[in-house]
């Protein structure tokens, strides 16, 4: 047993989340009540210190739940979430408030996320006053540097309310006092997706900065390929509920195993202009969680699909160091069509 | 149909209308004649707020002809939604003065009444917009509210109503649209809502679509199939579309000319396949370079457009870019004159690229 | 604050259509706030301070020998009641009354009812259910009703007057608060505020309260109008304030068998009392529509 429960062996990871599995009750289209859905099936992945894991995934693939299981905002049902070698789902609401000072999150919407009525500098101090960290006078002077560190300026900004900043700025405030209390994971739940696209730019260069200067790893949900490309180490892709590939950034975009993943990258409109090839093949409805496909979840829109996939459903199988797939029949690497 | 009105994006060199407006009011055309639908002339709008006035769109100018898209590019604050809605007529008359002219079919719209605009409105022009879920009755059936737009525009029988909104949920291609019927909107997906309001669109067979960012809530997968299907109506339909959006992507793919808005202002105005290949505008050009691409290696810093979106209310003096821009120099304190090239082009820039 | 100007060159209007375009007077757009503001500061002022100023006669100082005077008499200039009191100094009296009961209750719902509304609407389960329960147990009777019942329980003075009116502001208050507090929680910086690793209670009191604070407000000012009406039709009945404490609401019944000869014993005040009312509900609504828009 570590004496020091909150510091990492060398070569541990971060966060290890183990077949995480998030239900909750829905009422079916025909009125039956109290049939469960299963938003997240099984997910498992690493994040080691420093470094970022992507999440791409369409609406109603369960990456915001996954999101929100992990903070323990919403319990899973089952599975584990280690995160500085402790269990998170173990813990009761009470012990979670220690842990909260390493674990943060930054929503889709900066307006909604912090109290209109409040001015930024009480915004960014209230996680210092919550943990009872430092008195009024260092509270100001970290509050100070927050603000300084997501290029902010007290005097400036210090007394506005959100509804007088921007929505790049009130994001800056929301990532701010997400950095208080120094965590060491954020995840950015669709952190830029609701902002311009100059805007988008700069804060995602704004959390690349943080990244290096604080040595922060993230947890970056987005339904931007692109986007999550940019900023990630590794990516994994998610369908309804399940990871279909995971693997480094640059691979994963130059060489998908995944027809998903090849359908999202096609799917992508680009200066080029060549419209997409496979849109027709998606069909016209994404199939909900409540009834997911038997066997392979994808196979209702895959043009490879075969009587296997409607049978068995596909488990990760690492091809490659660090590359893998839940196919039974992945794209082939060496004749994957040439990406234009 | 004709193939000249209906070959598209592709190939546009084939004998496409370019669109020309001379600012004397002559219209110039090559190639088959083909109706101006939608003239915008010099549109401005100002809105007279408490403290303040804001010019929220300040000389917007373009025409789009049958089978033809335009599309107007820009961030927040850059007018475009307004553009949206002055053409529609859909603006607060208590704060919002509307100047210029927007003619359809030659006839004056910002003229007219609320009552004769209603004419047009829904049957004509219609206006698509961007979340589906917010323009959708969440307690009425999605068939009955397409069926309401078909009843307020024209005298139709309830069964004729019914067959005609059949149709049209076929035309956007819903599958099993006779149970569709009889659905609510929440019961739908993000995409199939979209198709609905599109639906409800044409239904009474329009002859110019405007499109506000109709995609931009929607998943990058739904987003291709929804474009597409726009696409293959207006080829049917032989529409003019009004295509609203931030997504310089979206515009490469699916207009026939583009207008680049900052501020409230028309900065670059070109026929796409000439944008593209050859950007003027600095602000462009900046906006090409910060969308992260597929080929952008990762990690590297993108090129930001530094500062943030013009405040309407207090623009400097002068091009409203020049804050931001990397080339600014003095003379950008004066206001660039909109220029137009030969080919028709427009940009406003001292120092074009 | 200056007119911002237009940007220092425009290009020139190529278009021939002249606007005409005219723009609402800013001062016109805030009048549906200040007029109705300005009745009631008018109306509570001259009711506690009138008959100082004015010198009038006490409300039952009247003598027979002036009994039903008509308006605009000498000395009395609204006139007399059946045995001779100013009609003007019983309705300044009245409005006292009418006031204090009704903030008086207006404030108790909104303390008690605003924190039961909260308390159950945040914790869920089956707190909120045990408080709901109860309190819709009390709206189901009609308001007046209510009030009639428990007056006559407790007997008719002021304060029981106000406690009776409560039961059915508590609960109103109570519902208002809940939904709002329901609205909230779901918001995200409740949320944030929780994965912060602050305490319910810090949550509550520091983000719940101050946004649920402004909806009850501006619903009070309605409560208020509601108190007051009850109030009256409380002692119309003969069940709120005891003669000869003058009410708008006992000053009307008392005056209803002169209303062919002396009209102006009823008039009176039911003027004051539909002024109060109606000015109570238009600055409420006006405050609704400003805090909506916002």
């Amino acid at each position: 047993m570590n004496e020091h429960p909150h510091s990492l062996a060398s070569g541990e990871h971060l966060l290890e989340v183990r077949d995480l599995v998030v239900e909750f009750a829905v009422r079916e289209r025909s009125g039956v009540k109290g049939a469960k859905v299963q938003a997240v099936s099984g997910l498992s992945f690493d994040i080691s210190p420093g470094e970022t894991l992507g999440v791409v995934g369409e609406t109603g693939c369960g990456k915001s739940t996954m999101a929100r299981a992990v903070m323990q905002a919403a319990r899973p049902k089952s599975g584990e979430v280690i995160f500085e070698g402790q269990d998170l789902t173990k813990l009761s609401n009470k012990d979670l408030q220690d842990v909260r000072k390493h674990l943060q999150i930054i929503f889709q919407d900066p307006f909604s996320s912090v109290d209109p009525r409040w001015r930024v500098k009480n915004i960014i101090e209230e996680p210092l006053i919550i943990h009872g960290a430092g008195n009024p006078e260092e509270r100001e002077k970290r509050v100070t540097e927050l603000l300084d560190l997501v290029g902010l300026d007290i005097n400036i900004h210090g007394n506005r309310r959100p509804r007088e900043l921007s929505g790049g700025q009130c994001q800056r405030v929301a990532i701010a006092r997400a950095l208080a209390l120094s965590p060491r994971l954020m995840v950015c739940d669709e952190a830029v997706s609701s902002l311009d696209v100059s805007i988008q730019a700069q804060i995602l260069n704004l959390l690349i900065r943080l990244r290096q200067e604080l040595g922060l790893s993230y947890l970056f949900i987005a339904h931007d390929l692109a986007v999550v490309k940019y900023l990630s180490d590794r990516v994994a892709v998610m369908y309804l509920g399940r990871f279909c590939e995971i693997g480094p950034a640059e691979l994963l975009y130059l060489q998908p195993l995944h027809p998903y993943t090849t359908a999202l990258l096609d799917a992508i409109p680009n200066t080029g202009g060549h419209p997409s090839k496979h849109h027709e093949e998606l069909g016209i409805e994404a199939p909900s969680p409540i009834n997911p496909p038997s066997g392979c979840r994808y196979r209702t829109r895959c043009p490879r699909a075969q009587e296997r996939c409607a049978l068995e459903e596909p488990q990760m199988r690492f091809l490659a160091p660090g590359h893998g797939v839940a196919c039974h029949f992945p794209n082939n690497s060496n004749t994957s069509e040439p990406r234009d | 149909m004709s193939d000249q009105l209906s070959s598209r994006t592709t190939d546009s060199t084939a004998a496409v209308n370019p669109v020309q407006v001379d600012l004397a009011g002559d219209r110039t055309s090559s190639g088959a004649p083909s109706p101006t639908l939608l003239e915008v002339r010099d549109l401005r709008v100002n809105f007279h707020l408490q403290r303040s006035i804001v010019p929220a769109v300040q000389g917007m100018t373009f025409s789009v002809n049958a089978g033809q898209t335009i599309g107007i590019i820009g961030e927040s604050g850059s007018g475009k939604s307004v553009t949206a809605r002055a053409i529609m007529g859909l603006l607060p008359k208590k704060t919002a003065e509307v100047l210029g002219s927007v003619r359809f079919e030659g006839k004056e719209l910002l003229d007219l009444s609320d009552r004769e605009m209603r004419q047009h409105r829904g049957k004509n022009i219609v206006l698509v917009f961007q979340d589906p879920m917010r323009s959708l009755n969440p307690t009425m059936r999605i068939g009955t509210q397409i069926a309401e737009a078909l009843h307020s525009h024209q005298k139709i029988t309830r069964a004729d109503a019914h067959k005609r909104v059949v149709e049209l949920l076929q035309m956007v291609r819903i599958p099993s649209a006779e149970q569709r019927f009889h659905e609510y909107p929440h019961q739908l997906s993000g995409g199939m809502r979209q198709r609905v309001m599109i639906a409800m669109a044409l239904s009474c067979g329009p002859k110019v679509m405007i499109a506000d960012e109709p995609t931009t809530a929607l998943d990058v997968t739904t987003q291709a199939q929804i474009m597409e299907l726009l696409r293959e109506l207006q080829r049917e339909l032989n529409m003019a579309v009004v295509l609203i959006s931030h997504d310089m992507g979206l515009a490469a793919m699916y207009t026939d000319e583009v207008a680049v808005m900052y501020a409230g202002r028309v900065v670059e105005q070109a026929t796409t396949k000439r944008l593209f290949k050859h950007v003027r505008m600095p602000y462009t050009r900046a906006l090409l370079d910060s969308i992260p691409s597929l080929d952008h290696p990762s990690l590297e810093p993108l090129s930001v457009i530094k500062g943030r979106p013009p405040d309407l209310s207090a623009l400097p003096p002068g091009c409203p870019f020049s804050p931001r821009c990397h080339f600014a120099q003095h003379k950008c304190e004066e206001s660039p004159i909109l220029e137009t090239t030969e080919d028709g082009d427009r940009f406003a820039c001292w120092f074009p690229l | 604050m200056a007119l911002s100007r237009y940007p220092t060159v425009l290009p020139p209007m190529l278009a021939e259509r002249v606007s005409n375009f005219r723009q609402t007077a800013q001062w016109r757009r805030s009048l549906d706030i200040w007029v109705p503001a300005g009745i009631l500061i008018l109306l509570v002022l001259a009711c506690f301070f009138g008959p100082f100023i004015f010198g009038l006669p006490g409300p039952n100082a009247g003598s027979l020998l002036d009994a039903r005077l008509p308006l605009f008499s000498a000395g009395h200039i609204f006139g007399t009641d059946a045995i001779g009191n100013d009609l003007l100094s019983r309705a300044l009296y009245g409005g006292q009354i009418s006031i204090e009961v009704g903030l008086g209750s207006m404030l108790i719902g909104f303390v008690v009812g605003g924190s039961l509304g909260v308390i159950g609407g945040y914790r869920g389960g089956i707190l909120d259910i045990v408080i709901m329960r109860l309190l819709d147990m009390f709206l189901a009777f009609p308001s007046i009703i209510l009030a009639f019942v428990v007056a006559t329980f407790l007997g008719a003075n002021e304060i029981n007057v106000i406690f009776a009116i409560s039961f059915f502001t508590v609960p109103a208050f109570a519902r208002l608060a809940r939904a709002t507090t329901l609205q909230l929680r779901e918001r995200g910086f409740v949320i944030a505020t929780r994965l912060l690793g602050a305490r319910e209670r810090d949550v509550l009191i520091r983000h719940v309260v101050p946004n649920v604070i402004p909806s009850l407000m501006t619903y009070g000012l309605l409560t208020v109008a509601i108190a007051m009406f009850i109030e009256a039709a409380l002692s119309f009945l003969g069940l709120g304030i005891p003669a000869p404490q003058p009410s708008w609401g006992s000053t009307i019944a008392s005056g209803q068998q002169y209303l062919s000869n002396a009209p102006a014993i009823v008039l009176v005040p039911s003027v004051f009392l539909f002024t109060a009312v109606a000015s109570l509900n238009s600055l409420g609504n006006a405050l609704r529509t400003r805090i909506e828009s916002q």
